[in-house]
């Protein structure tokens, strides 16, 4: 693959927290459009990986670049706010802030940090909310909302944004299984529409549905990265077989 | 009835001293309330900034001013700020008095007191929310200054807010303790009926019925507060 054209570059990344390596040096490239999907065993570093993309965590050593951003040299949340316009971020729990309605909870950076015209704000907000299929939530609090429609609205907010990139950690892992299908359906919409995502996910089935690649990692590597159907059919590596085994 | 003797209250110059007294002491907690509120945020907001030094100060603020009688507290700012030897001419009188009354030093003082109470209440509402709220509002772009008055301060605040009711009740309590420096609140002017009068009795009884109005008024504003700023899946808004 050709890193220069890539969307997303990481290079080497180290990360460790206090004397425990976390990433032991993670290299991936991502096209503008591609859907990654990270798969791996709790605790190999999957959440890290995306932290570091958006800055929300620095990197002990390596490159990371995200667009024209070289993420790895920025100090100041001042000096990553255009990055954080590119890049969005869905969490797996307690996204939405919970003082403000559904609606008010998309509209809020758009206004308070791009400084864009509320009228035209709310405009884009209604029409997301639409998107995810729930205009008539726009006037509940989160905590009136089902885990699933609060994702959905998380999904909503960081459309709002209008970011290049969003990137998914786990935001299924802790809905009922109900509501899961839900958010799944809006997540491949919008792979399907040419957004570059980068997904931290459970669900294989999805990860092999809307992925043109899927990186496992184990132990702060990523020990093996295809296409969904090479990786989940002929896994090369004998720990992504018995990831796989245990998951399947 | 009971043997108690109302009729000093019949008295204009008595009437204007309870007056006057409740103004004052009105007027001294809800500044020092203010204040205190005021303090708690930004000691609160200061502790997020997780500088060392910045943290070993408010630490230690708040170590002090909650873990000593604030009455003590009060002698103390009255005797070590007037004694600085800060003093104006009063041009009405031509006289040479300290520039900070013993009003002003009783609110610094309970100002102070009631801020370290407040910083701690602000910060165990902060530390109550969950992380991902934080991050998610980082990722969203907010910078530090806008994440803690946007999100984090009216998050910690319905949290904390039956905390800080407690602690505001207690400062208004405590302003009775300015009479003790000469401050003319309602305690001190109660002080002066009954050595008048020598009603002690007629004179605590009410005065303390004025405090429970008072404090009532004060816990029923809280309620309503609390009740208005509830949002659904924190504290009352259930
Ligand atoms: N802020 C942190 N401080 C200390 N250790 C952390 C922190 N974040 C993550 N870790 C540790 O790093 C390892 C990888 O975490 P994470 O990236 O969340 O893994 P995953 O998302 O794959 O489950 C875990 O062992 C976790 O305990
Ligand atoms: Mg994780």
């Amino acid at each position: 693959m050709n890193r220069i054209d890539a969307l997303i570059e990481l290079d080497n990344v180290r990360k460790s927290f206090g004397d425990v390596p976390v990433l032991k040096g993670i290299s991936m490239f991502v096209q503008k459009g591609e859907a990654v999907c990270i798969i791996g065993p709790s605790g190999s570093g999957k959440s890290t990986i995306l932290r570091c993309i958006n800055g929300l965590i620095p990197v002990d050593k390596g490159f990371v670049r995200v667009g024209a951003h070289r993420v790895h040299e920025m100090k100041s949340e001042r000096q990553m706010r255009a990055l954080r316009h590119q890049v969005a971020m869905v969490f797996q729990q307690y996204n939405l802030f919970p003082h403000r309605t559904a609606l008010e909870n998309i509209m809020m950076a758009p206004i308070q940090v791009l400084g864009h015209d509320r009228a035209e704000v709310e405009e884009r907000a209604r029409k997301l909310l639409k998107k995810v299929r729930l205009s008539e939530k726009a006037d509940s609090y989160p905590g009136q909302l089902s885990g699933g429609q609060q994702q959905r609205v998380a999904i909503a907010r960081a459309l709002a944004m209008q970011p290049d990139v969003i990137l998914f950690d786990e935001v299924t892992a802790a809905l009922d299984p109900e509501t899961v299908k839900d958010v799944l359906f809006a997540i491949r919409e919008l792979v399907e529409e040419g957004l570059t995502c980068i997904l931290v996910t459970h669900e294989m089935k999805f990860a092999r549905d809307v992925s043109q690649r899927v990186c496992f990692t184990d132990h702060g590597l990523i020990v093996e990265s295809a296409p969904p159907a090479e990786l989940f059919d002929n896994p090369r590596d004998p720990r992504t077989r018995e990831f796989l085994g245990q998951v399947l | 009835m009971f043997g108690l003797d109302y009729s000093w209250l019949a008295d204009p110059a008595y009437q204007q001293w309870l007056l006057t007294g409740v103004i004052n002491t009105l007027k001294l907690a809800t500044l020092s309330s203010s204040v205190a509120i005021l303090i708690g945020m930004l000691g609160a907001f200061g502790l997020t900034l997780r500088i060392f030094w910045l943290d070993a100060l408010i630490e230690l603020f708040v170590e002090v001013f909650r873990n000593t009688p604030p009455l003590l507290q009060m002698l103390f700012a009255y005797f070590t700020l007037s004694s600085l030897g800060l003093r104006v001419t009063d041009p009405s009188t031509g006289l040479s008095v300290p520039l900070l009354s013993a009003f002003a030093c009783a609110a610094i003082s309970l100002s102070l007191f009631g801020g370290a109470l407040a910083i701690e209440a602000f910060r165990s509402g902060i530390e109550t929310m969950p992380r991902s709220i934080i991050d998610a509002a980082r990722s969203l772009g907010y910078g530090r200054w806008a994440r803690f008055w946007r999100i984090e301060a009216p998050i910690a605040t319905r949290i904390c807010l039956p905390a800080l009711t407690n602690i505001l009740t207690n400062l208004f309590k405590t302003t009775s303790q300015a009479s003790v420096i000469t401050v003319p609140e309602l305690m001190y002017y109660a002080g002066q009926i009954y050595n008048d009068t020598f009603r002690t009795l007629e004179v605590m009884i009410l005065v303390l019925l004025i405090y429970v109005v008072l404090v009532s008024i004060l816990t029923f504003a809280m309620a309503r507060l609390e009740a208005f700023m509830a949002f659904p899946g924190y504290g009352r808004g259930h």
